[in-house]
């Protein structure tokens, strides 16, 4: 089934002073499909989505969406879309509820408070103050509001940054439900695993730009690598690991892990045992495991994309 | 439609919600109201108040009975009971035996430290220095070195002068006694005195009808000065406005949800001050007429208004209550409700001019029977329209949803 | 001692950048001085202006001549009674007489109600000499009329300066804690300093001399305006001035102490503070003299610190009179008040700030 392009964004600009937020990136938003902008604090990911939800100015680029090439995101437009902004608040004298009635009104079509509050679990809490809400509630009413006119694009704005693992989990359903329902969602988070498990376009951006981009799969395929092999470092210098190149793809070394590449494990594990002997290294604290977006990042700059 | 409204319902909610609001919209106006007129109510009614003097008579050795006799009216004054309430002097006099001069010392002290609100001293030789008048039909005047009847008191004091002018008159009555007594005065011969009022009202309405107008118009201003761009302010500084701005909602209907709800807190704020000040302080003041509805209305505009603009020019809660502040001395003082302004220097005048609560306030009073009005109607009515037009335009325009931080 | 200088300059700047406790302080007093100086200092007696009606033919000379000595300021002529009422109504004159042969009626504007008071008066000793020139007669009692104050003390707008100067102290020390204090702990800024070797006592000193700096400018420079701008006279005792800005900083401090213990959430602090100073404006004798209270209030008055200390500030700038143990016993018991309560503060800041 062709997916239609919900929105186009070409060469999109936005500089402060001699600080260029958004160098100049390309890319596209697909129907029922979850796009995600991965990259580290700083990058330009919220600048990006800023200005595609219309509450900052581009410097230069073009925007298409839903067909139409868009100067500014106009009324119309803010009808059909769903944001959920990094940073914001409710009044905290409101109810859950008080909350989502307010927000259904400013649309023409809006689901009732009562139908948002079940999709995002809060519905014992449709009484209860803002204020008296734990982070993870506020954000799951968030979300609700952010989707309470039934969009059809969903800008979520790192959905899931401060909240513990239990709450990330519940946001992970409600992405995922959102997906099923033929909504195009545009994600930005700084987690690794978010991307992987929510994603079915990566774009990674560093520095303002686009560095990456392609499913988590074939970002990862990219690497070349099929397994990698952890360990812990244990002051072991760049000359001692020479000798490791020539039995596997490649060697990384961290101030705390040394990561090996291989495409053919047994041979690899096999160098690596004769070698720990030769430099005492204990091989402590030991994982093998499948390449990851980290792995990419790192391949990419050289840095983590937690830092 | 509905989000205008939906967005009044919450700023009226959230007022009511958060203690502190609701006390300084609803129990603040009430309070300022019940105190003002227990204080004010009081002056120029016999009964409600006490004062404090004393009385010295130096002059006991006397042959002639003059000073006996001022000392006597004065305690008949002293002991007038008036049904349960206090006698409008209570009076202090020396213990008999004890030294009139310590005591004279210890009063006098007490009068300039606001302690007492005047003392009469009748000095040695009073009585015969009366008696020569008398006799010679003739009066003399009073000095350090000539005996005369002495009120010490503490000018600029208000309990001192207004008890001093009661002595006065006290003072006045005994004079015309004595001359009487003498057979100089003939008392039924004396010429009557009547009171009349102006206006419309037939006789003097209780202080509180003068006060209530004040007090509502107060309400409503704070209302729009402090509560406004306190909502609005703090709301965008806790990031909550944000969040709008990604909605189809605009700046302008946003403002005017506001606006619905803040008309209903002045209406709701109106029916409190006004029941009070009816139905447990007495108030006789009627509103409902025409032309105070209008006025009330284009009050609680020309306030709001007020608060947009502060709103549109603040970038914290913070800066926006500093300059709540500073306007709401001004504005509130410099118009007449509380103080006559006359005579003032072309500066402060040009403020009273460009200040739309001096229209309000004069057009409420003329409009309530209470005063005749000062400024004409159309005047009182275009300088407050154009405050509210000016500066719902400026909020429309520059309010921003969040500023950069 | 390094950590007290650098919260000392931590303290004057974010003291300086809060806009709204930089009012209250400091310019608050200035211009509530100047509005009401400009509004109020030229008016020290209430005007009386007299109209005059001659509804009779019969001349009577000597009425005009005691109409002029009555303590009006002046007396205006008018051919109706009409057109006397209509004036009062405008307010051109204040009050009205009419002289019909026989009687004298005084008219009065039903809306003037405390005005009035002091034109009946007026109206009252017109009579009574009109009564006593009719018949030919002298008063017979020579009165004398003695003030026992200073000369400051005769006029309300000087009364009211040292009041005003007081209310801004009382703002400073109290806001200082229940506002400055409760939002620092409010925060956690409060927690992020406990965690180091930062002493409390640092802090509090430092936030202490930081207002108590500012409020000692602020009523300077008011002292200075109204004696430079509206001509009031003080006779400043520079050594109880400056004890009493002292020692009544660090006493309402201790209040703030008091409500900020008090008041369960540290955001709420400042508002019941704000509130507590509003309704001590109110009833302690700044605005409205408290002798015309009745007596429930004159009694609530007397409880108030704002009171005493607004009284004895006008003992202190030479307005008003008042027992030197007294003052030094209002001083003493601000100073206590501080004191005593500053370990509670010092352990107040210290608590961790529990949700």
């Amino acid at each position: 089934m062709a997916r239609e392009t919900l929105m186009r964004v070409t060469d999109l600009v936005k500089h402060y002073g001699n600080v260029r937020a958004v160098d100049g990136i390309s890319f596209a938003v697909a129907d029922a499909a979850v796009f995600t902008l991965l990259g580290p604090n700083g990058a330009g990911k919220t600048t990006t989505l800023e200005i595609l939800e219309g509450i900052r100015e581009p410097d230069d680029g073009t925007i298409e969406v839903f067909g139409q090439r868009l100067r500014r995101v106009d009324r119309a437009t803010k009808e059909r879309f769903g944001v959920l902004l990094q940073e914001g608040n409710f009044e905290p004298y409101l109810r859950c509820r008080e909350v989502l009635t307010l927000f259904a009104s400013f649309f023409k079509n809006s689901r009732s408070p009562k139908e948002m509050l079940e999709r995002v679990a809060l519905t014992e809490k449709a009484n209860t103050f803002v204020k008296n809400l734990s982070g993870g509630q506020k954000q799951r009413l968030a979300i609700a509001a952010a989707l309470v006119n039934d969009p059809e694009l969903v800008f979520l704005d790192e959905p899931t940054t401060g909240l513990d693992p239990q709450a990330r989990r519940n946001v992970w359903s409600v992405v995922s439900e959102l997906k099923s329902t033929g909504v195009a969602i545009i994600l930005t988070t700084h987690y690794m695993e978010e991307a992987e498990a929510l994603s079915d376009h990566v774009c990674i951006m560093d520095h303002g730009r686009l560095i990456a981009e392609g499913s988590p799969r074939e970002l990862t395929a990219q690497l070349g690598q099929e397994t990698i092999i952890e360990f812990a470092a244990d002051g072991a210098t760049d000359e001692d690991l020479a000798p490791l190149s020539a039995c596997c793809k490649g060697v990384r070394r961290g101030s705390e892990l040394i990561a090996v590449g291989t495409t053919d494990l047994v041979k690899t594990m096999e160098a690596l045992l004769d070698w720990s002997k030769t430099k005492r290294n204990a091989l402590a604290n030991m994982t093998v495991r499948q390449p990851n977006l980290e792995d990419v990042f790192l391949s990419l700059t050289g840095r983590r994309l937690r830092e | 439609m509905r989000d205008i409204l939906l967005v009044a319902r919450n700023h009226v909610v959230t007022a009511v919600r958060e203690k502190i609001t609701l006390f300084w919209f609803l129990i603040f106006p009430v309070f300022l109201l019940v105190v003002l007129s227990l204080i004010f109510g009081q002056i120029g009614q016999e009964g409600e108040i006490s004062f404090q003097i004393a009385l010295a008579n130096a002059d006991q050795a006397s042959n002639a009975p003059f000073s006996a006799i001022i000392e006597a009216a004065f305690d008949e004054v002293a002991e007038l009971p008036a049904s349960g309430r206090e006698p409008l002097f209570q009076l202090r006099k020396p213990g008999k035996g004890s030294d009139v001069n310590a005591f004279i010392e210890a009063q006098l002290t007490a009068v300039r430290r606001g302690r007492l609100a005047a003392l009469i001293v009748l000095p040695h030789g009073l009585g015969e220095a009366i008696q020569r008048n008398l006799m010679t039909r003739s009066s003399t005047q009073a000095s350090l070195d000539a005996p005369g009847v002495e009120i010490h008191f503490s000018e600029g004091n208000a309990a001192s002068d207004m008890s001093v002018s009661i002595i006065d008159q006290i003072l006045s009555g005994i004079d015309r006694e004595i001359l009487a007594q003498g057979g100089a005065y003939d008392r039924d011969a004396a010429i009557p005195q009547y009171k009349a009022w102006v206006g419309t009202m037939s006789e003097e309405a209780p202080y509180v009808d003068f006060l209530l107008p004040g007090i509502v118009i107060m309400g409503f201003f704070m209302n729009g000065l402090f509560g406004i761009p306190g909502a609005i302010l703090f709301s965008r500084d806790q990031l909550v406005l944000r969040r709008y701005w990604v909605t189809p909602l605009t700046v302008p209907r946003f403002l005017a949800g506001i606006s619905v709800g803040h008309l209903v807190l002045c209406v709701v704020q109106f029916a409190l001050v006004y029941s009070v000040g009816r139905f447990a302080l007495g108030a006789s003041v009627s509103f409902a007429n025409v032309e105070t509805a209008l006025v009330l209305l284009l009050a609680a505009a020309t306030f709001m208004a007020f608060g947009f603009l502060i709103a549109a020019v603040s970038k914290t809660a913070n800066s926006g209550m500093a300059i709540a502040n500073i306007l709401n001395m001004p504005m509130m003082f410099l118009s007449g409700l509380f103080f006559p302004i006359a005579g003032l220097p072309f500066v402060i005048r040009l403020i009273v001019f460009v200040n739309p609560v001096s229209y309000l306030a004069d057009r409420l009073r003329a409009s309530l029977d209470v005063s005749v009005a000062a400024y004409p109607a159309l005047v009182a009515v275009l300088v407050p329209a154009g405050w509210v037009l000016l500066s719902a335009a400026i909020a429309a325009w520059r309010l921003r949803w969040d500023v950069g931080r | 001692m390094r950590a007290f200088a650098a919260l000392l300059k931590s303290e004057t700047v974010i003291f300086l950048r809060d806009k709204a406790a930089f009012f209250f302080t400091f310019l608050f007093p200035l211009i509530f001085i100047l509005i009401f100086g400009f509004v109020m200092g030229d008016v020290d007696e209430p005007t009386a202006r007299l109209g005059f009606v001659r509804a009779s033919a019969v001349a009577e000379p000597a009425l005009r001549d005691i109409l002029e000595d009555s303590g009006v300021d002046s007396v205006r002529d008018y051919d109706s009674e009409r057109a006397m009422r209509d004036a009062v109504l405008g307010r051109e004159i204040d009050f009205g007489v009419v002289w019909d042969g026989n009687a004298l009626e005084f008219h009065y504007s039903p809306s003037r109600m405390q005005e009035n008071f002091a034109f009946e008066q007026m109206a009252n000793g017109i009579t009574d000499a009109f009564n006593l020139e009719a018949q030919n007669v002298e008063p017979v009692l020579p009165i004398l009329y003695v003030h026992a104050g200073t000369e400051a003390s005769t006029r309300w707008f000087n009364q009211m300066v040292p009041g005003i100067i007081a209310f801004s102290i009382l703002a400073s020390g109290l806001f200082a804690v229940s506002g400055h204090l409760t939002a620092m702990k409010e925060r956690r800024t409060l927690d992020r300093l406990i965690v180091t070797p930062m002493p409390p006592v640092a802090l509090l000193a430092a936030t202490a001399v930081v207002r108590l700096v500012i409020v000692y400018l602020s009523t300077l420079i008011t002292l200075g305006i109204s004696v430079l701008v509206f001509q009031l006279s003080f006779s400043v005792d520079w050594t109880a001035y400056t004890f009493l800005v002292i020692c009544s900083t660090v006493g309402m401090m201790g209040l703030g102490t008091v409500i900020a213990l008090l008041v369960r959430k540290p955001s709420s602090a400042g508002n019941v503070a704000n509130v507590l100073a509003m309704i001590m404006m109110f009833l302690s004798g700044i605005y409205f003299p408290i002798e015309f209270m009745p007596r429930f209030l004159r009694a609530i008055s007397l409880a108030l610190p704002l009171r005493h200390l607004a009284e004895a500030m006008r003992f202190a700038t030479g307005v008003d009179d008042m027992a030197t143990l007294r003052f030094w016993i209002i001083v003493g018991c601000f100073l206590a008040l501080g004191l005593a309560l500053f370990p509670v503060l010092a352990r107040y800041v210290v608590r961790p700030q529990r949700n």
